[in-house]
């Protein structure tokens, strides 16, 4: 890629991933400065977060998102998001007022008193379109040494990925195809199943945690049916919920279920021959070691 | 359970594509929806755009339980299937809204929304994580200005509009 566009990026982790899940970011930066690509940093506060703060208030959070906006303008950096959910507020805040001269004046009343001015010249982009876009699958491929050969994944790219795609602009909103390109593209083989973009559950488990086992158990099944042998995901809120939440499913619903769940970021960092301990999977809540295993990586101290 | 004509007015108002006004009913919404398809509760979003667009505030507002409304998963699905393109999730966002306002958002949405307004992340950090980041290599997130971050909520009506601290 031209080297102007690798100094070009500023990272936005978001509060899960840097405050909460950092092994998930330390995959990313690793595999991206693999790539060519490595990324400033800004003092961002949280995005905000797309479910449960618009629900409360829509109007502080467009201020708040806008806020975060203009720091990376006067940054003059294009803005890469490891989480669906920040990647959200930020292209639909950005959407919003880009469309409504309303809404873009009053927020940016909102801003003058601290000195801010929401202009609009941002481009925010989820990882996986930067992968896709200006890192190349080409370029991805050649990077592989250790191909993940033979291994079944079932591609999860959650809700706010794509959707909706009047605002994300990106991938298909109903048949999201780019994950399954990347997990391809690293020797695996990325596994049809009917519940491909059946929501992580996340957000309903705000209002009900009943429900949200029931969408998490459904999608599991659907997974291990077509032989799935782990799930891709690329958000920290449905790697959360997959992972760390699947033995209260298992105890909720009285099942066995073993799926280790991978963040994109870190099946390609195995398939560029890092290995378990450099991307600390040992903190995934399902152990992953079935994947490693199979791909004969050595297994983590 | 009359009809209310501002509150009908306030949905009509985010008639972003000009349609919301033309929903037939068509229950596309309510067949795609994961929620509406995996529980026993009742949330149905074709029911909730028919109230909605005839102004039936109190239907609405009114239940204690706003599983009706709140269990929305926002994961956009109807958005998208929509024939007419309507943003149904929009509507749903002014409701929540509404009964964040009332007090009525469930306890989880407002315990985030006081984390944030306090800290200025859903997730504040600690010092085990600091740790944890320094461990594999990584700098330490930065600083950002978290009195701005309240002035800006402030200057935008959050306090004034929704009560985080010890609510109903």
């Amino acid at each position: 890629m031209a080297a102007e566009a690798t100094k070009n990026y500023v990272l936005f982790p978001g509060c899960t991933i840097g405050n909460r899940i950092p092994f998930l970011e330390a995959s990313a930066r690793a595999v991206f400065e693999k790539l060519g690509v490595t990324f400033e940093d800004a003092a961002f506060s949280c995005c905000p977060e797309p479910v449960g703060f618009q629900s409360v208030d829509k109007e502080s959070w467009l201020a708040l998102g806008a806020r975060n906006l203009c720091i990376a303008e006067a940054a003059g950096k294009i803005v890469v998001s490891l989480c669906n959910g920040c990647t959200q507020t930020l292209k639909a805040v950005n959407h919003e007022l880009q469309s409504s001269p309303e809404s873009k004046a009053h927020v940016n009343e909102i801003l003058a008193k601290v000195g801010k001015e929401f202009k609009g010249s941002t481009i925010v982009k989820h990882f996986v379109q930067t992968l896709i876009d200006d890192v190349g699958i080409a370029n991805i491929k050649a990077a592989v040494v250790k191909p993940l050969t033979g291994l079944k994944v079932a591609c999860h790219t959650g809700c706010h990925y794509s959707r909706p795609s009047e605002v994300m602009q990106w991938d298909d909103p109903m048949h999201p195809k780019y994950l399954r390109a990347l997990v391809e593209a690293l020797g695996a083989k990325a596994v049809d199943y009917d519940e491909e973009i059946l929501c992580c559950g996340n957000g309903a488990a705000m209002a009900d945690e009943d429900v949200s086992n029931k969408l998490n158990l459904r999608k599991y099944k659907s997974a291990l049916k077509a032989g799935a042998e782990c799930m891709a995901v690329v958000c920290p809120a449905c790697f959360q919920q997959l992972d760390s939440k699947q033995p209260n499913i298992n105890k909720a619903f009285g099942t066995d279920i073993n799926l280790p769940v991978l963040y994109l970021t870190e099946l390609m960092a195995l398939a560029m021959g890092m290995s378990p301990t450099d991307i600390n999977l040992k903190m995934h809540r399902v152990k992953t070691d079935p994947v490693t295993g199979k791909l004969g990586v050595k297994a983590e101290e | 359970m009359g009809i209310d004509p501002d509150f009908r007015r306030d949905i009509l108002d985010i008639n972003i594509k000009g349609s919301l006004q033309f929903c037939y009913q068509c229950n596309r919404c309510t067949s795609e929806c994961p929620v509406s398809n995996n529980t026993d509760k009742f949330y149905n979003p074709r029911q909730l755009m028919l109230d909605s667009l005839l102004g039936l505030k109190d239907k609405i507002l009114e239940p204690e339980d706003t599983f009706h409304v709140f269990g929305c998963t926002v994961c956009d699905r109807c958005d998208e299937v929509c024939p007419g393109s309507l943003a149904l999730t929009e509507v749903f966002y002014l409701l929540k809204n509404k009964l964040a306002q009332m007090g009525k958002a469930p306890a989880s949405y407002i315990g985030q929304a006081k984390v944030i307004a306090e800290n200025g992340k859903a997730i504040p950090m600690q010092s085990a994580i600091e740790r944890r980041r320094t461990q594999m290599g990584l700098a330490a997130v930065p600083d950002f200005d978290l009195e701005e971050v309240k002035t800006v909520l402030k200057e935008a009506g959050f306090g004034e509009r929704v009560k985080v601290d010890g609510g109903e």
